[in-house]
């Protein structure tokens, strides 16, 4: 069949260069080099060196975040994960108490994680019509409940045999092991959601969940999958959580989720579905990780931190939408 | 005082890239019941929209009993007695009847809400429409039919003087029907004017005494009902001879690609049998709500049915999602483009290409330069009025987002297409264009089922003609025994009964 | 139309199968433990949720238009410290002048909420998640990095939780009072019913001349000036305020409307579905202890309720849907 009137359609896509200048992330990137002048102003121990011995503690979260931008891109959200990574940490201690070998504590951590992940998925999937907000809320006070009645009454626990946790919190050279394997999950993440079949299904589902389901998108599975897979990047988590602190108790985690889901909503993705990017979202971690360090080496409270946060969080989603509403009423 | 009680003159109103309406009029009597017809996308719902200030015209005038007003907002038309009953009513599914019907001039004592009073006035308003239901039933769970009677209440409660129907009997049966029509009656007795816009020709026999006829955004012209013959106004209507409109070829009929036997889904439709052979345009036609599309969705596994068997090319086939019906070749181009169809703030080449990335993907990774080639082709196969392919699916006209659906259908092999309303709200000359292509289709051997409620479509276009009423099948005509007074005949034939059952 | 069996209006109405369902629960605890039923213990445990029972009243006007709300307790906190520190450091010392800070506080916070949520089109679970840390964080600053107001320096505002009027406790007044306003408010008056509309149906709001964003706002005001009342009441009850108090306990008034049966999605939700939620949620936790469980299985049990009522739910309506769809005639 030919087009009859033989119209031709451009399918030259025009130089990313350009777009990516004027994009949010190119105004990250630059955020970034900001932020990191002004911590190295604020705080004479602000170096490379420092932010190296420093940052892990902080950059257990960006393995939740990654999960995260990929619920937040179709639409949902699961506030559960703070309470997974606080159930599997406790898990993999009591197992490392009983003097397991490290392997074995490493895969309850990741076990645990991925069955909490699993039991969300299953719900959310069996009962679609249910909001995963309350799902997650539900899953996630249940979940925190497990470990506080594990815990038991002194609600805490610490890992006796440190050895394994000590290597996992290893280093090559300066650079720690966590920083490797975010940077690797990172890029993996980011691939695989910008590129693959699989995330151009997900914007799909993000985007017009009815569409995509009557395009042939396994809506259920690809949903199924991704709430599994949080579940065991919490775990994850929760295994490097326990190598700087050599235990958990009941608030092992608390308020994670909110971070995670911070992380990505200021890295541009949009909390409603199907807009933003992983770069976006794992430039935002990592400004937000340089700006611990350096905070935190003033003793800057964290609450301090918190407040700016909420700030940059609210600023990076109500100034597109302020811009946008002159834009219009200018022109009229 | 003015011989009309509303009048309209010169109005133009511009959207984004489309001029909705061009320069139309309008007159309406008092006390006279006036039919407005048009083809779907002629401007009809534009032009009711200006009337209650839900738009606001670019151009021209409007007279209410000789005075000239310029509405602000809806609230404006309320306060000067028009009101509007949607095709869909616009209510709220939670509240109680009787907070639907008076939301917005709530009974009010010393700052309360005077429920009894309320709800008493409410009932007295039923009463009179002679409704089978009550003022405090939650609204949602009321039937379409019930639903339009709680708007027309409302619209007595307002006193308004003038009340427009757009599309009131679209998705009624016959007995509903009646029971509008008798409204309307009393309505007219009670000195109110009435709009009323359908698509029905019966409708316009039975309650108007004039009609006035729009055609792609204009004004076409204002016949006495009496005075003009039925053949005339479709050629008012549709602006040509039908024959020119539809270019059916004939194709002879080949093996059989689809039967479906004895389908069943409670609640939905009921023991429905048909065939589709290579070649061959079906047609499923009904009244809006008779089963069409739930029938077809379950033939693609976007619902279940509950018993029958589907047969593809003679093989028993159970298919559980729309992805499996694709791979095996039957694909369902979907009535609620914007909802359903496409992502419309997607570029058109990704939504062509959804349904198929992963067939040409590299190890799980798309492949982008072999997925814009591929857009590239079938986007100017369908002739889509584009600049290029990453544009939204938004930005185009109806008629072009359409081609884009039927785009998608056509980046990979099928066997049987499945066409839920491909031309709903799609303007004339882009509608011909899609009838050729799907002759086009059927000459390539595609089986295609074609659902519609437009009659010279359904007449046009299909081989064979199977008519569904209240979720049965109540027949099957050959192209050359049909006719649209069968069809309406067979559509409205066991219209007797109320779907939601006893009460 | 056929009259319903009292069995179908119980079933059929969310209200009285909660209802029931307490009843059986205060019935059965009473049968284990026999001081459950007594006028002391039941004070006691509307006193100890005082705070809960009357923020879920702001809770379900901003979950019937569809929003959500996390910041609360982050209010509660900067509303309540703020009083604390202000009795502590003897700015002020009326009971009366910090209560009515305290709402002047909260209801201040929750219209810079509801601003940025109706003006600014942030969806409501970032922008409260975001205040949820700055209000937080301002209660950490005005504690002057983390002081606490103890017993003492509340002088005698404290009182106000231990003071009794007509045999009653003074925090259990304030709880009837606010469901009694908040009852007539929602049912009885125009902007209550707006609340409803816009929350069943946006667009048709819009249409019939509701304006649809001060509605979205006045919801996070309402929200607002409940959590300062909540503040003002927690540092009453607990007489003491700290920055960190009822962190995450947003959660549980959430929890509260979800089981009461207020819609996530808007719309639909009464004041006595919310009494009855977050009464339900008091009565475990008292409960509990009681007949013998651990009070560590608290939470789980909390978050089990919630999800077996949101499930139960889902089922029911499909049954219901699809005998309704049985009994179309074809």
């Amino acid at each position: 069949m030919a087009g009859k009137s033989g119209r031709s359609i451009n399918n030259v896509p025009e130089a990313p260069i350009k777009k990516m200048i004027l994009s949010w992330e190119g105004i990250l990137v630059v955020l970034f080099v900001l932020v990191n002048i002004f911590c190295a102003v604020f705080s004479e121990f602000y170096n490379l060196k420092s932010l190296l011995r420093q940052m892990p503690i902080y950059l257990a979260e960006v393995f939740l975040m990654l999960p995260m931008a990929y619920i937040l891109v179709l639409g949902e959200i699961d506030i559960s994960v703070g309470s997974i990574v606080c159930l599997s940490a406790t898990m993999s201690c009591i197992v490392c108490n009983t003097g397991a070998p490290f392997i074995v504590v490493v895969l309850t951590g990741l076990v645990v994680g991925t069955l909490c992940g699993l039991v969300n998925g299953f719900i959310l999937t069996r009962f679609e019509e249910l909001p995963p907000m309350i799902v997650t809320l539900a899953t996630q006070i249940i979940f925190r409940g497990i470990a506080e009645i594990v815990l038991g009454s002194g609600g805490s626990i610490s890992a006796t045999n440190t050895d394994g946790f000590r290597l996992l919190g290893g280093k090559v050279g300066s650079v720690p092991y966590i920083l490797f394997l975010v940077v690797i999950l990172s890029v993996v993440f980011a691939v695989v959601l910008g590129k693959s079949t699989f995330g151009r299904r997900v914007y799909a589902i993000g985007t017009n969940r009815l569409t995509a389901y009557y395009s042939g998108i396994h809506v259920q599975k690809i949903r199924l999958i991704i709430y599994t897979v949080m579940g065991t990047m919490a775990g994850l988590c929760s295994l490097f959580l326990v190598s700087t602190s050599y235990g958990a108790n009941t608030t092992t985690g608390n308020g994670f989720e909110m971070d995670a889901i911070a992380m990505a909503v200021f890295g541009g993705i949009s909390s409603t579905g199907g807009k933003g990017n992983l770069a976006g979202g794992i430039i935002s971690a990592f400004i937000i990780v340089c700006l611990r360090v350096g905070l935190g080496q003033k003793n800057v409270h964290a609450q301090v931190i918190l407040l700016i946060l909420g700030v940059l969080l609210i600023a990076a989603v109500a100034l597109p939408n302020i811009i946008g509403q002159i834009k219009r009423v200018v022109k009229k | 005082m003015s011989e009309y009680v509303l009048e309209l003159k010169g109005i133009t109103k511009i959207f984004p890239g489309v001029k909705a309406l061009n320069n139309v009029q309008f007159q309406l009597k008092p006390g006279e019941v006036h039919a407005l017809m048009g083809e779907n996308g002629a401007g009809k719902s534009t032009f009711i929209k200006v009337i209650t200030g839900v738009h606001k015209a670019e151009e021209g005038e409007m007279f209410l009993y000789g005075q000239k007003v310029d509405f602000k907002g809806p609230k404006d038309a309320q306060a000067a007695g028009i009101a509007a009953v949607y095709q869909h009513p616009t209510s709220y599914p939670h509240l109680t009847v009787a907070e639907n019907i008076f939301m917005g001039h709530e009974i009010i004592k010393h700052k309360m809400i005077q429920w009894k009073a309320m709800n008493d006035e409410a009932n007295k308003l039923l009463k009179e429409l002679n409704a089978d239901f009550t003022a405090t039933a939650e609204m949602g769970t009321l039937s379409v039919a019930q639903q339009q009677m709680v708007e027309i209440a409302k619209a007595l409660s307002t006193h308004a003087k003038i009340i427009i129907l757009d599309e009131p009997t679209a998705a009624l049966t016959r007995r509903e029907s009646e029971e509008l029509y008798r409204i309307v009656d009393k309505l007219k007795a009670d000195g109110v004017s009435i709009i009323f816009i359908s698509h029905r020709f019966e409708d316009m026999y039975r309650l108007a005494s004039r009609v006035t006829v729009f055609r792609d955004s204009q004004y076409i012209g204002t016949y006495d009902v009496n005075g003009i013959t039925n053949a005339d106004l479709i050629k008012a209507m549709v602006g040509r001879e039908i024959k020119d409109l539809f270019p059916k070829p004939e194709v002879k009929p080949g093996k059989e690609m689809l039967r479906v036997e004895h389908l069943s889904r409670t609640g939905f439709y009921k023991d429905v049998s048909f065939d589709v052979r290579a070649g061959e345009i079906v047609g499923l036609t009904g009244l809006v709500g008779a089963g069409r599309t739930e029938v077809v969705e379950s033939i693609c596994g976007i619902t279940r049915a509950d018993s029958g068997k589907v047969y593809l090319e003679g093989e028993e086939v159970c298919i559980k999602q729309p992805s499996e019906a694709m791979e095996k070749g039957i694909i369902l181009l979907p009535e609620d483009r914007q909802k359903e169809g496409l992502i419309m703030s997607w570029g058109l080449g990704r939504n062509v290409t959804l349904p198929t990335i992963s067939k040409y993907a590299k190890k799980g990774f798309n492949d982008e330069k072999t997925e814009r080639e591929l857009a590239k082709k079938l986007l100017e196969d369908v002739d889509t009025k584009a600049v290029d392919i990453f544009q939204p699916a938004s930005s185009l006209s109806g008629g072009n987002q359409q081609k884009v659906v039927v785009a998608k259908a056509l980046s990979q092999e099928m066997k049987v297409v499945i066409m839920d309303e491909p031309t709903k709200g799609v303007d004339v000359g882009a509608k011909a264009e899609i009838y050729g292509i799907m002759g086009e289709l059927a000459l390539k051997g595609y089986a295609i089922i074609l659902i519609s409620s437009e009659m010279p479509e359904i007449l046009g276009m299909s081989d064979r003609i199977i008519v569904m009423c209240n979720g049965r099948k109540t027949g099957e005509l050959s192209r050359e025994e049909a006719t649209q007074e069968r069809i309406l005949e067979l559509a409205m034939e066991k219209g007797t009964t109320n779907g939601k059952g006893a009460k | 139309m056929e009259k319903k069996s009292v069995f179908k209006k119980i079933t059929g109405s969310r209200e009285a199968l909660l209802a029931v369902i307490l009843i059986i629960m205060f019935a059965a605890i009473t049968v284990v433990s026999p001081s459950f039923l007594t006028p002391k213990s039941l004070m006691d445990m509307l006193k100890n949720n005082a705070v809960t029972m009357v923020m879920s009243l702001g809770m379900l006007c901003v979950m019937l238009v569809g929003g959500i709300d996390i910041s609360i307790m982050s209010t509660l906190a900067l509303s309540g410290m703020s009083i604390g520190m202000l009795l502590k450091y003897e700015y002020i010392t009326s009971p009366v002048l910090a209560f009515a800070i305290a709402l002047l506080i909260g209801t201040a916070c929750g219209l810079v909420i509801g601003l940025v949520i109706s003006r600014a089109d942030v969806p409501p679970i970032i922008a409260t998640m975001g205040f949820m840390y700055i209000y937080r964080a301002m209660g950490y600053l005005v504690s002057n990095g983390g002081e606490w107001a103890s017993a003492k320096a509340l002088g005698t505002f404290k009182n106000f939780a231990t003071s009794k009027l007509l045999g009653l406790n003074c925090v259990i007044w304030v709880i009837i009072l606010c469901y009694v306003v908040f009852f007539v408010f929602m049912k009885w008056t125009r902007t209550g019913r707006k609340i409803y509309a816009v929350g069943s149906n946006a667009n048709a709001a819009e249409v019939s001349g509701i304006n649809v964003k001060n509605i979205k706002m006045l919801v996070y005001v309402i929200m607002g000036f409940l959590a300062g009342l909540g503040g003002a009441l927690q540092v009453s009850i607990y007489a003491s305020a700290m920055p960190d108090m009822q962190q995450g306990g947003e959660m549980d008034v959430i929890a509260a409307c979800v089981i009461g049966g207020v819609s996530m999605s808007g719309g639909r939700g009464t004041v006595i579905g919310a009494l009855l939620g977050s009464l339900i949620l008091a009565t475990i936790a008292k409960a509990l202890p009681l007949v013998g469980f651990d009070a560590l299985w608290q939470n789980t049990i909390k978050g089990i309720l919630i999800l077996v009522v949101v499930v139960v739910n889902v089922v029911l309506q499909r049954v219901a849907d699809r005998n309704a769809l049985k009994g179309r005639e074809m």
